[in-house]
């Protein structure tokens, strides 16, 4: 039993530290493809870590009139973040410390709770940048989370229960589920959000170009350390989602429990990923870019998916 | 095999709903058109699975009349109608996420109305066994009277129509024995579809809502 345990300790602090500490290398492998299909050289896979490197020791400045949110809300969204990595299935598939925590559900709530307190922090930055940034976020981010939550709900009605383990076993053990049409819709709807949460739309400007920019908006005001969480928030949030989408919806196999086959699970995830970074590169660079007005019609593509998809799943039976 | 047949019936059923999705946040003309195509062969495929389900031929004589008519006909007097130099040919102001949103609700009339109706009211026998699959039609029928009410071009007017008929024989395939209704409906493609669409496509191109309450 104490046995059992300790491997339980051990997955849980392998989990979290990979979450947190790889995070950083999916995005860096991202952005090197990515320049290598534009026929540029591009940085290196280590650069994200280079980054939060050089930002961690540069001064952090604040501006003035902001509040007291504006200094914290980083670190809060850093803890969120760090519990929602330990209680879904990103990398060992069976419950660990703190799985119990939250559901599936209670997840999307709490990277609804992150979403929050990132948008009350920008508005505490009292910049105009920023609340325009806000402003477009919170205009897409109605129908975003509607979908978030709306296949969060959809999958549980698949086994009748809202715990991401569950539903990821089920879908490993019955790989026919895995072709239904109700399973591929949710799958496709969720994926449209993944692009859109982790801004690889191709309607939105990654740089600081204020015409384009939603996301980094929130962060126009952040600097030095604050600016690195913040960073480092987002590939987190960006890895978490990800991987999501990995276990629950695209490809459920692959990973195990039993010591020490856990360990295998590294690998494995990071084939996976290697897999996902190729799909979103190929909807990123064949897509023309879009209008921004066009991100409203995008996401009410993505929550038409996914309430069809719940309606389906009543339907289909 | 026919159980196979009958699971795949659900899942067309859905694509011809995605189909008409995709017709009504579609702004260009001539992949409505094409829309419509793609929603009119799903059709003839599920009327195909049903005559091997039924062993009914009537299933298959519909199937071929409807990709004959609809697949090809309509589809080639539509396309004809735009000119080469109009391939961007398309309707102004169309809200995606508006229409998505509206049609939605229809879809979900559509459930509420078969669960409520069907299910406790009126006992129709449905081929598959599962009454469910009535939602489909249904919900295709508001979807063609909403790109009807939600559009001014006279095409998406028409591709409409073509929806609205297209619910009434997936309506109809899925009820034994076929109805007179589905013959009724081939007299309508070829009367109204083919001869008038033709025609009224290429004299007005769009129907505003007071130009016709001028004097």
């Amino acid at each position: 039993m104490v046995g059992i345990e300790y491997i339980t300790l051990i997955e849980t602090l392998l989990q979290y530290f990979f979450v947190v500490g790889l995070s950083p290398l999916f995005a860096g492998i991202f952005h090197r493809a990515k320049s290598i299909i534009e026929s540029k050289k591009g940085p290196s896979i280590f650069q994200p870590y280079y980054d939060l490197a050089k930002l961690l020791k540069k001064e952090t400045l604040k501006p003035s009139g902001s509040g007291i949110i504006f200094i914290y809300a980083p670190y809060v969204a850093f803890g969120i973040y760090s519990l929602i990595s330990i209680i879904i299935p990103v990398l060992i598939p069976a419950p660990i410390y703190f799985t119990a925590s939250a559901d599936f559900l209670g997840g999307a709530i709490m990277f609804s709770l992150a979403a929050f307190v990132k948008v009350a922090a920008a508005m505490g930055s009292n910049s105009n940048y920023s609340a325009l940034g806000v402003s477009r976020m919170l205009s897409f981010n109605f129908l975003s989370e509607g979908t978030l939550i709306t296949v969060f709900f959809a999958v549980s009605l698949i086994t009748a229960t809202n715990n991401p383990y569950t539903t990821n076993h089920f879908l490993a053990a019955n790989p026919l589920q895995n072709i239904s049409i109700v399973h591929i819709f949710s799958t496709l709807a969720f994926f449209m959000l993944f692009l859109y949460e982790t801004g690889k739309l191709p309607l939105e400007s990654a740089g600081l170009q204020e015409l384009g920019m939603i996301d980094e908006a929130a962060n126009y005001e952040y600097s030095g350390k604050l600016l690195a969480i913040n960073k480092w928030n987002s590939y987190i949030k960006q890895y978490l989602l990800g991987s999501v989408l990995l276990n629950v919806f695209l490809v459920p196999w692959g990973l195990s429990a039993a010591s020490p086959w856990f360990l295998l699970d590294i690998p494995v995830m990071f084939a996976k990923w290697l897999l996902l970074i190729g799909i979103v590169l190929v909807v990123e660079t064949t897509l023309a870019k879009l209008r921004l007005f066009r991100v409203l019609d995008y996401l009410a593509t993505a929550f038409t998916f996914s309430i069809l998809f719940l309606i389906f799943t009543e339907v289909i039976v | 095999m026919s159980t196979f047949v009958e699971e795949l019936l659900f899942p067309l059923s859905s694509l011809i709903l995605v189909t008409a999705f995709y017709m009504q946040g579609q702004e260009f003309i001539r992949p409505m058109i094409r829309g419509q195509l793609v929603q009119s062969i799903l059709l003839a495929v599920i009327s195909v699975m049903m005559g091997i389900i039924t062993g009914d031929a009537a299933s298959i004589i519909l199937a071929a009349l409807l990709v004959v008519l609809r697949g090809f006909l309509i589809t080639y007097f539509l396309e004809k109608g735009i000119m080469k130099s109009q391939v961007h040919l398309h309707e102004k102001h169309v809200s995606v996420a508006y229409l998505f949103l509206i049609s939605l609700i229809f879809v979900l009339t559509a459930v509420l109305i078969v669960y409520s109706v069907v299910f406790s009211g009126i006992r129709t026998e449905s081929i598959t066994g599962n009454q469910g699959i009535l939602v489909f039609p249904l919900a295709l029928f508001f979807q063609g009277l909403f790109l009807i009410a939600s559009r001014r071009t006279t095409y998406a007017q028409i591709m409409g129509y073509i929806e609205e008929e297209n619910a009434i024989v997936l309506f109809a395939v899925f009820l034994l024995p076929i109805p007179l209704l589905i013959e009724a409906s081939v007299f309508l493609d070829v009367l109204a579809l083919v001869v008038i669409s033709s025609v009224v496509v290429v004299e007005k191109f769009t129907h505003e809502r007071v130009v016709e309450l001028r004097g």
